[in-house]
């Protein structure tokens, strides 16, 4: 490992492993080593780990191998407060702030004393704040700041707290370009005044432009280590996807056997989220959707579905104008399996059969009011067994189903009905490899009988191996389109994350 | 109802507690009553009087829980209902007793369906619409009676109010039924058509059910119309029992109304209730201030034993089903089969 800073190092990892009590293995060994006064770049797609590694560090989680060790000596957080003791401050994604505070308020949460705001603090934030260069009304409820003014208050709160060490995890992800070189400028005066910076970053630019080193994590384990100098965009991205997990299959459908125009998406857009989209997709086709978190991938679903009330433009399905509601959706024959299964998919309270034939409830009743419970679960047995889905019963709670069994009910759902344009948001997150693959090959199968799917997922593998034709979303617009045979994961990456477009892809054109 | 398969859990004391818990009471001051000598408590008499005392919070009650299941929460039912009652005796005279019911009943629906759209449209907490509502309502009542008790003056619309409200079918007075036929009802809708599923899913997860093309707020604006005219039917039973009502009629019965649906073991989170439990709920509730009345009991007591039932009920509903929900989640959680790693405190390690 080169020696980029003289500096004793801060804080040592060494072979640290986690297994959640489930079984999973989310982190199998990590070495990482971060030295006062550097900036340490943490890269990794979706799923490498990089979030339990965050919540090892802040002390939400302990390890569960390996060794930590903060100014050289051995240490084993339990609670969060004790990493806070320490001089560890983190910069969560979703930042937990106190809405109804103010600025300042939030700013010193953690400060210990009777009096709230007093005349000291703030005195204290504003020299911060003219320390940093940025501006930002200190009495202020938080709750009426922009997206990116509540990420400064982040970090001003984890500036307020003199930390020796700040994680952020992903700190520019929702930021206009100002307020980014803000957060950049940032970071380079904590690393300046001897503070070390462990940025977590899907933006391969920002992340070779402000760290020293940067490790990269995958499948649970740092897979590179190394000086920011001596690596480039090429290397990271080969870093971060590695070698395919699966060997990329051959389209099951070639194009010229595919069958004509299902939806046509016409100048869609939702103000604030996402730009006008134009693009088509035909049956027996499977449309990947690539980019990052943010990226506007889920916008573009739920804009199709008639989900998003503020969502313009057109959507045609067979040619006909589509009602702009999921009721008008669901009934011309569209299916969204939403990303959060759990909070946007399925009804916890309702048995697995009622779960499976919610969308199409009026199909098994008569005059569309007496639910026919034989029919129905008729209906649920084939949908099960047509899916491979394992489960104690028709009763079966979904909230017993493991990751894999529960997507599949939600999209299970949408074959009770009929159905000609499938919308998959991330289908195979947090389910294991088995269910994964299973899951892959229904969509597979589900185009072939001449659906239109369009799959959103953030593994590019899963991408290049599934799909017929994959967009490319960047800040809430398609900035790409390749056909799945003409690109490969290193492209994807770079296309998604917006780095120089010439050195690597063809050129990035807007369609 | 979901459950109805499972016959060993439907027995459990989470799944058929109230049940339980109106048998023992309802023996144990049977029991108490052969022992003191007093006449016999479980006469015909004493619980059809039970039941007909209870009925118009139980059959609120049974709306009450429609709305709870859809999520939401109505506090104005009891003002409602005396408005429904002035408006009844108001009128009654002037345009008969049909008439002023469905004038009351009327009335009563349109300030369900103003909670509904405050709360569902314009998006205000169900808990500030209804508490808005049950005192503004309540001041409206004040206004059309002026301050004053009303009467019916009219001997022919009296009469009609007297059949309505204490007729009897054989030994059931006609509240009994009315409130039978209302839960029959609902609990037919909830457990056989797909308006009932639907209710339960859009208070088991409203996103799931929008985005399973169900229009959340229909549903949840026709659950509030139901709670107005449920309460606006209440209150016409009150002001025909007496022929009269003053202004401060059924202040704080929303309360007992919302104690009877929670004995009952509806959640306030949406998704999961039964009307029968509902009654039952009522029963309970009723069956107590009996039990304090046939004993003889000081009325002061009463106040403090039903608050404790109440608790108490609430407690075995809360710890039964952290019980009944975190054993099949540590089930999925045994390795391999789990979802992804998400909770945040590490009960594995510590163990």
């Amino acid at each position: 490992m080169p020696a980029v800073s003289a500096n004793a190092p801060l804080l040592e990892l060494e072979r640290v492993a986690k297994v959640y009590p489930n079984g999973t293995a989310a982190l199998s060994s990590v070495d990482l080593t971060v030295r006062a006064g550097t900036v340490h770049g943490l890269l990794g797609a979706n799923g490498a780990g990089k979030s339990t590694l965050i919540r090892i560090l802040c002390g939400a989680a302990p390890a569960s191998g390996g060794q930590i060790r903060w100014r050289g000596e051995r240490v084993s957080w339990s609670r969060p407060a004790q990493a806070r003791a320490a001089g560890i401050a983190t910069l969560h994604q979703q930042i937990p702030l106190v809405g109804t505070l103010s600025v300042l308020e939030n700013v010193f949460l953690a400060e210990r004393g009777g009096r709230r705001g007093g005349r000291a603090l703030a005195a204290r934030l504003r020299r911060l704040l003219a320390a940093i260069g940025y501006e930002l009304d200190i009495e202020a409820a938080v709750a009426t700041l922009r997206i990116g003014e509540r990420q400064m208050v982040g970090i001003l709160q984890a500036l307020a707290a003199d930390a020796a060490l700040i994680v952020m995890d992903e700190p520019t992800a929702s930021l206009a370009a100002a307020e980014r070189r803000i957060v950049h400028r940032t970071v380079r005066r904590l690393a300046a005044e001897g503070r070390a910076v462990l940025l977590v970053s899907h933006f391969l630019d920002e992340v070779l432009a402000l760290t020293d080193e940067i490790t990269v994590l995958r499948d649970g384990a740092a897979v590179l280590t190394a000086a920011t100098a001596a690596v480039d965009e090429a290397a990271l991205a080969a870093a971060i996807v590695g070698r395919p997990v699966r060997p990329p299959r051959p389209s099951a459908a070639p194009a010229a056997a595919r069958g004509g125009t299902i939806a046509e998406i016409v100048g869609l857009e939702s103000p604030g989220r996402l730009a006008p989209c134009t693009f088509e997709v035909r049956a027996g086709e499977v449309l990947g959707i690539a980019g990052f978190l943010g990226s506007g991938r889920s916008e573009l679903l739920h804009a199709i579905f008639g989900a998003d009330g503020a969502a313009r433009g057109e959507v045609r399905l067979c040619g006909r104008a589509l009602a702009r509601s999921p009721r008008g959706a669901v009934a011309a024959g569209v299916g969204l399996v939403p990303e959060d299964r759990q909070a946007q998919g399925l009804v916890p309270q309702l048995p697995l059969w009622q779960n499976l034939t919610l969308a199409h409830l009026g199909r098994f009743a008569r005059l569309g009011l007496l639910a026919r419970a034989g029919a129905e679960r008729a209906a649920a047995r084939q949908a099960i067994e047509r899916l491979g889905i394992k489960a104690g019963g028709l009763e079966t709670p979904v909230t017993e189903l493991s990751g894999g069994n529960a997507q599949k009910v939600s999209l299970a759902r949408w074959l009770c009905g009929p159905l000609r344009l499938l919308l998959l948001d991330e289908p195979t997150a947090g389910v294991d490899v088995g269910a994964k693959a299973e899951i892959l090959r229904i969509v597979r199968e589900l185009a072939a009988g001449g659906l239109a799917v369009v799959l959103v997922s953030s593994e590019l593998a899963e991408l290049t191996s599934v799909c017929d034709r994959i967009l490319v979303m960047r800040e809430g617009a398609i900035v790409a389109e390749r056909a799945a045979t003409d690109t490969d994961e290193e492209e994807l990456v770079v296309l998604a994350s917006g780095a120089a477009s010439g050195r690597l892809a063809a050129g990035a054109e807007a369609p | 109802m979901s459950l109805r398969e499972r016959l060993p859990r439907g027995l459990g004391l989470r799944e058929a507690g109230v049940y339980y818990a109106l048998l023992l009471l309802v023996l144990g001051l049977a029991a108490v009553c052969a022992a003191l000598g007093r006449p016999s408590y479980l006469s015909a008499v004493n619980l059809i009087n039970i039941v007909y005392q209870a009925s118009p919070v139980a059959l609120m009650g049974v709306a009450m829980t429609v709305v709870l299941i859809t999520g939401n929460f109505d506090l104005s039912v009891a003002s409602v209902a005396a408005l429904a009652a002035a408006v009844q005796i108001l009128t009654v005279d002037t345009i008969g007793f049909w008439p002023a019911l469905l004038l009351a009943l009327a009335a009563a629906g349109a300030v369900g369906l103003l909670n509904g759209i405050m709360v569902q449209l314009v998006g205000i907490n169900a808990f500030i619409v209804t508490l808005g509502t049950m005192t503004a309502v309540r001041g409206l009542v004040l206004i059309v009676t002026g301050g004053q008790s009303l009467m019916v003056r009219t001997p022919a619309a009296l009469d009609a109010m007297t059949t309505f409200e204490s007729g009897r079918a054989g030994p059931l007075p006609y509240p009994i039924l009315y409130m039978a036929a209302f839960t029959a009802l609902v609990w037919a809708v909830l457990r056989f058509t797909t308006l009932g599923r639907r209710v339960y899913a859009v208070g088991g997860n409203a996103e799931a059910a929008r985005l399973c093309g169900i229009s959340v707020p229909a549903y949840r604006i026709g659950a509030f119309v139901l709670s107005g005219l449920a309460a606006g039917f209440a209150g016409a039973l009150y002001a025909s029992r007496f022929g009269a009502m003053n202004p401060t009629a059924l202040q704080g019965e929303e309360l007992t109304v919302i104690a009877a649906a929670i004995l009952g073991g509806t959640s306030l989170f949406g998704g999961a209730g039964s009307v029968l439990k509902t009654v039952a709920g009522a029963l309970v509730l009723y069956t107590l201030t009996n039990g304090f009345n046939v004993l003889d009991l000081g009325a002061n007591y009463q106040g403090l034993i039903e608050g404790t039932v109440l608790i108490g009920a609430a407690a075995i509903y809360t710890v039964g089903g952290r019980r009944g929900i975190s054993f099949p989640r540590a089930r999925a959680r045994l390795p391999g089969r789990g979802s992804p790693p998400e909770s945040p405190v590490d009960p594995a390690r510590s163990a």
